[in-house]
């Protein structure tokens, strides 16, 4: 009969991280299974990468490069920061200026709507102040 | 010379201290890196900036820890940060890659392995799996797993580095692989590689 497969179990087994008797077990397992060996090979092969990753060769010349940025003119690295830190400040103050000038204009929108509206009203009371009646009669 | 006395020298702006302590300790701090970046430059930049950072603060440093925890510490750090803004930056890319055609981003990847030309196409396919299933885990386990796994520290290394209980690395390091292990597994069901 089939046993059920156990891949879950082998990250841990490739890490001998499984008790003993856990450990038997898996082993008996994998002499039956041979898509839980396939799998453990799978996973043999990805953590291989890690080993080879580990042997990388660091460049000679690293801390030669690292001198010569401890070298850099530190007034320099401060004007690098300042211009750093200035540019969002700038478009900050322009975004600033952009809404105060928009509720400036909106403000002066509406005080010139309500002159209109006070001299409309001015030029009816005009028109209140000289009847029709007189303006024909004089008229005539 | 011993640490406390390489500390002192760095601290005195004694660059002769500073070139012994970047000598015993660029292998782990670019293994760490490179461990979460997966890329040789960037790895070796960010490990420069982790020297800097040293020589910089170094009149901070109270002696409570080792270099090495000190040292790991932020190599993890301005790692995960740069996975992180890299991870930002892709997102533009990607929105502007809609607009260009994406050739800006097929340039890149070919430029990131144009610095191992003797790997063959399976080894940099599996290699590119198992680093996507890493980048894929939650920044913490990530850590964890990193630095058990590239550095081959034990858990209470780990837990001071990441000032954290010794079982909660137990906890992340086994939810890392879990996750790994699931991912793994889906990709071999699928025979990516």
């Amino acid at each position: 009969m089939k046993t059920k497969c156990i891949h879950k179990d082998l990250i841990f087994y490739l890490d001998n991280e499984l008790s003993f008797d856990k450990r038997t077990a898996v082993e008996k397992h994998l002499e039956e299974c041979a898509d839980c060996r396939s799998f453990l090979a799978f996973l043999q092969e990805g953590m291989q990468i890690i080993e080879k990753e580990k042997n990388t060769e660091i460049s000679p010349f690293f801390y030669t490069r690292l001198s010569a940025r401890l070298n850099e003119n530190p007034e320099h690295q401060a004007q690098s920061q300042w211009a750093r830190l200035s540019q969002p400040a700038f478009f900050l103050l322009l975004l600033f200026i952009g809404i105060y000038s928009g509720l400036k204009l909106g403000r002066n929108a509406s005080t010139t709507k309500e002159n209109n509206q006070a001299t409309s009203v001015q030029m009816l009371n005009d028109f209140a102040a000289e009847p029709i009646e007189s303006f024909l009669l004089d008229e005539l | 010379m011993d640490e406390a006395q390489l500390i002192k020298g760095i601290q005195q702006g004694d660059r002769k201290s500073f070139q012994i302590l970047v000598e015993t300790y660029q292998r782990m701090v670019v293994n760490t890196c490179l461990g979460i970046v997966h890329n040789k430059a960037d790895a070796e930049d960010l490990a420069q900036d982790v020297f800097l950072e040293i020589f910089r603060t170094a009149e901070n440093f109270r002696g409570d820890s080792k270099i090495s925890t000190w040292l790991y510490r932020i190599a993890t750090n301005r790692s995960l940060n740069f996975v992180r803004n890299n991870k930002r930056k892709r997102f533009f890319q990607s929105i502007e890659d809609t607009f260009t055609g994406g050739r800006n981003r097929n340039s890149e990847i070919s430029e990131n392995r144009g610095d191992q030309p003797d790997r063959n196409i399976t080894d940099q396919q599996r290699s590119d799996l198992l680093h996507r299933a890493i980048d894929r885990l939650p920044e913490k386990q990530r850590a964890a797993f990193t630095l058990n796994k590239y550095e081959e520290l034990s858990y209470q290394q780990i837990a001071e580095i990441m000032e954290i209980s010794l079982a909660s690395v137990e906890s992340l390091i086994h939810r890392a692989k879990k996750n790994l292990q699931e991912q793994l597994l889906d990709c071999y069901k699928k025979k990516c590689v």
